[in-house]
């Protein structure tokens, strides 16, 4: 199993196989690129000087739908405020781009802002079910006192209707992408 | 409520759990955290009652009726501080009796 994480800890914590960090240099774990973008001209400059695992975090429903049209991106991160609308979740499907759901948001904000982090999630992973899009649960930590083992993160999110299962099929493929070289794509590999 | 039919008992899961944390936080520290994000989350009308039934400083076992063990673990899970301590909680696991909780995930 596979943590999107924001910080580079010293050592892999709970059962998790291994992590990718985004927004910090690493040695230890994969490195990822994380890019913040305010509009889609900030996008495009960014995407051309950017490289490697390539997640995109904003705020902005059109940079959203704009980065899922990439092929350079891997990831749509997610941010306390990050605004996905139902046809980005549509592309994502179409484009293989996998939507990162993470705990951090909802550890960090209270009352009224958790209220609409809730409903806002349910009715993600309702878009997501119809479409059958990639997504991920993560933890999103961004330090040592965010992380949380994968099955206290899933527990969370079934709460909220997330498909576990089908999480877990698109982490393992994730893995495979990431860390298989005989693999190619899905129902494709080298024996 | 005292002397209840058998039947009409609620039944009981136990869930273990360890606390890493700057410093050692003792029991009533803990019992207060988990009481607030429960009616934080869940609202008084939700509320679970659970008892601590014991801790050590880093791991303990909560007892909670069954139905209501998602909602304490939720609880736990989004717990980031313990007067003003941070600390990163872990569910162990969940158990029907305390001594199997005990054994499987309290002894090492």
């Amino acid at each position: 199993m596979i943590d999107l994480i924001r910080f580079n800890p010293e050592k892999i914590y709970f059962n998790y196989s291994n992590y990718i960090v985004f927004g910090e240099e690493t040695d230890k774990f994969v490195n990822g690129c994380m890019i913040i973008a305010r509009d889609v001209n900030e996008l495009r400059r960014k995407l051309k000087e950017s490289d490697g695992i390539i997640g995109v975090a904003s705020e902005s429903i059109k940079v959203n739908r704009e980065a899922v049209m990439r092929k350079k991106v891997d990831f749509l991160l997610d941010l306390k405020r990050r605004r996905i609308d139902y046809s980005t979740v549509k592309l994502s499907a179409e484009k293989d781009v996998i939507i990162e759901i993470s705990l951090s948001k909802f550890i960090e904000s209270k009352g009224v802002e958790r209220a609409r982090l809730f409903d806002e999630t349910k009715t993600l992973f309702k878009i997501i079910k119809k479409f059958d899009a990639p997504f991920i649960l993560t933890s999103g930590a961004n330090n040592f006192y965010h992380l949380r083992p994968y099955r206290q993160i899933s527990d969370f999110f079934k709460m909220l209707g997330a498909d576990v299962k089908r999480a877990l099929y698109w982490m393992e493929r994730l893995g495979r992408r990431l860390f298989d070289d005989r693999y190619i794509m899905n129902g494709l590999e080298i024996i | 409520m005292k002397g209840l039919p058998p039947s009409l008992k609620d039944r009981k899961r136990y869930i273990a759990f360890q606390l890493y944390s700057e410093r050692e936080l003792n029991e009533r520290e803990v019992i207060q955290a988990i009481t607030n994000k429960i009616i934080d989350l869940y609202g008084e009308f939700g509320y679970e009652m659970f008892k601590l039934i014991e801790f050590d400083g880093k791991r303990g076992i909560i007892s909670v009726k069954a139905e209501g063990k998602d909602k304490v673990k939720n609880a736990l899970t989004l717990i980031d501080r313990i007067s003003d301590v941070r600390v990163l909680p872990i569910v162990l696991g969940v158990s029907g009796t305390i001594k199997s909780c005990k054994k499987k995930y309290l002894e090492v």
